[in-house]
């Protein structure tokens, strides 16, 4: 196999022994697969499972996963991938050993994911991206609006039926946002100034 | 004054706590068409709401519909300001998919257009920063080596800014014949300029009043925001994926990872300035070594042929259109390759069904992580802090929206 990876490195070992761990612990009754760099896959059973094997990774002390990479998700239309229409994908990394793990999930077009955003903060723009252009919802999220599109957009734009010259212009500007947190208004003072 | 005010309306607008700024999304100090709507009592921030969105091409959308090869040119608009990193870590994702490891001599020239792209990243970043903080004679200073910087980049491949010069499998020209002495000079005296930087900015008393202690991030909030690159090395994390998941040559190359220790922009402002000398070390040593020897992998699936050849040869002729108008077949699989951009971690995730274009193309930009954190950070702050902190995580609008 040949690669863009310099061929002595350090981290190669501790991704085999890691690929090899996480074949026995968990390659009992879960799918697991290795991609063209030689990183593990995980298939997770099911959204609670994706979780528990999220937290797992990230609190076992010999894998170490204390990052979150990515969330994405991709269509699973043509059903190669298993029976279900979406699979949802976390990339986990290590900042001690230097190793990628992939979790992969599947996921029913009205199913839910669970959030990650009670163990990660950067969890919440990325799980915002992958409602607004698949569709996937997250179960726990605190403000699951949609983050590239326009709010009154209709239809989720990386879907595979959602075709590529589709365009939705709206005439006038989205109302006015008063951030995360608005404050009620303290009529307290304006009233007591009245009398 | 406020005794003074008949209409009990005005009264209400005077005591209003929900006094909203609109940062953006056209205004010179919020670097492309970034929005952040602030709450604010007095001068301070008290919340904060970033909208993003105003830049969004579908690029990944665009990466679905068109062939691996017409991709390319897309790669340059993502961060504009290092389009080189972006084509190279976008041919080496697809290379990764295809196990397909280049030439030598290939590998130098992209490890020198990546560090090159990187100098020119922290260029902008730093003079962009002091201009917006009013020290300008700094951006003056910087951009007459990033306009040296381009025109080297022009020799090379034809473009300044937009330059798609990768290929898979290989490079769309060779290096010309005077890049060597050039860059020797580059790398001479764009040193002696950042001296002078260093000389105006580290111990001015007016820059460090504005930087030391403003839009600080912890090293625990930027491992949890995912921050990557220069601001979480700013925060006093040691990680950097040239040397921890090392990529091509770099392991053969004497560098050093700048680390700081506070997170704040100040500290950003250090570890930029430190890693233009780091890349000038890099270049120095590519620039010597740099071996001979073919451009192009030895793979007729992604070998671009000789223009010659196809003006005179029938099959040659028929592959040159095979490539270009078909595209390449990548097999069936997928790969996450990441590479240390000037920004962070850029990474595209490539998951292939065999064919000429991709399944999924995902690029995971390391702006997108940090305007997410620029939004609590930002919080507690003056509103001139935000406009220096935001100057300093250096976040591309093209890059964050896609």
């Amino acid at each position: 196999m040949t690669t863009s990876i310099a061929p002595k490195a350090d981290y190669l070992k501790a991704q085999d022994l890691l690929g090899k761990r996480l074949n026995e612990k968990y390659g009992t009754d879960r799918k697991v697969e290795f991609d063209k760099l030689n990183e593990p896959v995980i298939w997770a059973k099911s959204p609670e499972d994706a979780k528990m094997l999220f937290r797992s990774f990230m609190l076992d002390e010999s894998s170490k996963m204390d990052f979150l990479s990515d969330i994405t998700a991709y269509d699973n239309k043509d059903r190669e991938d298993g029976p279900k229409r979406f699979v949802l994908v976390y990339q986990q990394y290590s900042t001690t050993l230097h190793v990628r793990v992939r979790i992969k999930c599947l996921l029913d077009e009205n199913e839910q994911a669970l959030t990650l955003t009670d163990l990660f903060n950067g969890a919440n723009w990325l799980e915002r991206e992958v409602f607004d252009m698949f569709g996937i919802s997250f179960k726990g999220h605190p403000n699951m609006r949609r983050i590239l599109m326009d709010e009154r957009f209709s239809g989720h734009p990386l879907r595979k039926e959602y075709p590529i010259k589709q365009r939705e212009p709206f005439k006038d500007n989205i109302a006015f946002h008063l951030g995360a947190n608005p404050k009620e208004i303290d009529t307290s003072i304006t009233e007591s100034e009245e009398k | 004054m406020a005794a003074h005010v008949q209409d009990p309306h005005q009264l209400k607008d005077f005591y209003n706590p929900n006094v909203l700024i609109n940062l953006g999304p056209s205004h010179p100090a919020m670097h492309g068409t970034l929005r952040v709507m602030c709450r604010v009592n007095g001068e301070t921030i008290e919340d904060a709401n970033c909208e993003i969105g105003y830049l969004h091409r579908a690029i990944e959308k665009l990466g679905e519909e068109k062939t691996y090869h017409q991709w390319m040119v897309y790669t340059d608009r993502l961060n504009y300001c290092s389009a080189l990193n972006n084509n190279i870590a976008y041919a080496m994702a697809v290379e990764n998919v295809m196990n397909i490891s280049i030439t030598e001599r290939c590998m130098y020239i992209r490890v020198m257009c990546m560090e090159l792209a990187r100098i020119i990243d922290h260029i902008i970043c730093v003079a962009i920063n002091a201009l917006d903080l009013g020290a300008m004679t700094v951006f003056w200073l910087l951009y007459h080596w990033r306009e040296e910087a381009y025109t080297m980049i022009e020799s090379m491949c034809g473009m300044r800014l937009t330059t798609t010069y990768a290929r898979i499998g290989g490079m769309s020209y060779d290096l010309p014949d005077n890049l060597r002495q050039r860059m020797w000079k580059f790398c001479e005296e764009l040193p002696r300029a950042l001296d002078e930087v260093e000389g105006l900015l580290t111990s001015n008393r007016i820059w460090i009043d504005r930087t030391r202690g403003v839009g600080v991030v912890s090293k625990e909030d930027a491992l949890k925001y995912s921050i990557t690159g220069p601001c979480l090395r700013a925060s006093g994390v040691d990680h950097d994926l040239r040397r921890d998941r090392p990529y091509y040559i770099y392991p053969e190359l004497d560098f050093d990872v700048v680390v700081g220790s506070n997170g704040d922009v100040y500290d950003r402002y250090l570890v930029r300035l430190e890693e233009m000398r780091q890349s000038v070390r890099i270049l120095k040593q590519v620039n010597d070594k740099m071996p001979n020897g073919p451009l192009w992998v030895n793979d007729k699936r992604v070998q671009i042929p000789e223009k010659l050849d196809v003006y005179n040869k029938m099959e040659v002729l028929i592959h040159h259109f095979k490539i270009f108008m078909e595209g390449i077949d990548v097999p069936k699989g997928e790969a996450f390759t990441c590479v240390e951009g000037p920004n962070g971690e850029l990474g595209f995730y490539i998951v292939s069904r065999g064919g000429p274009k991709a399944w999924r193309m995902r690029v995971k930009s390391p702006s997108f992580m940090l305007f997410q954190n620029f939004e609590a950070s930002v919080k507690g702050g003056k509103i001139p802090d935000a406009v220096a902190h935001l100057g300093s995580v250096n976040i591309i609008a093209g890059e964050l929206d896609r």
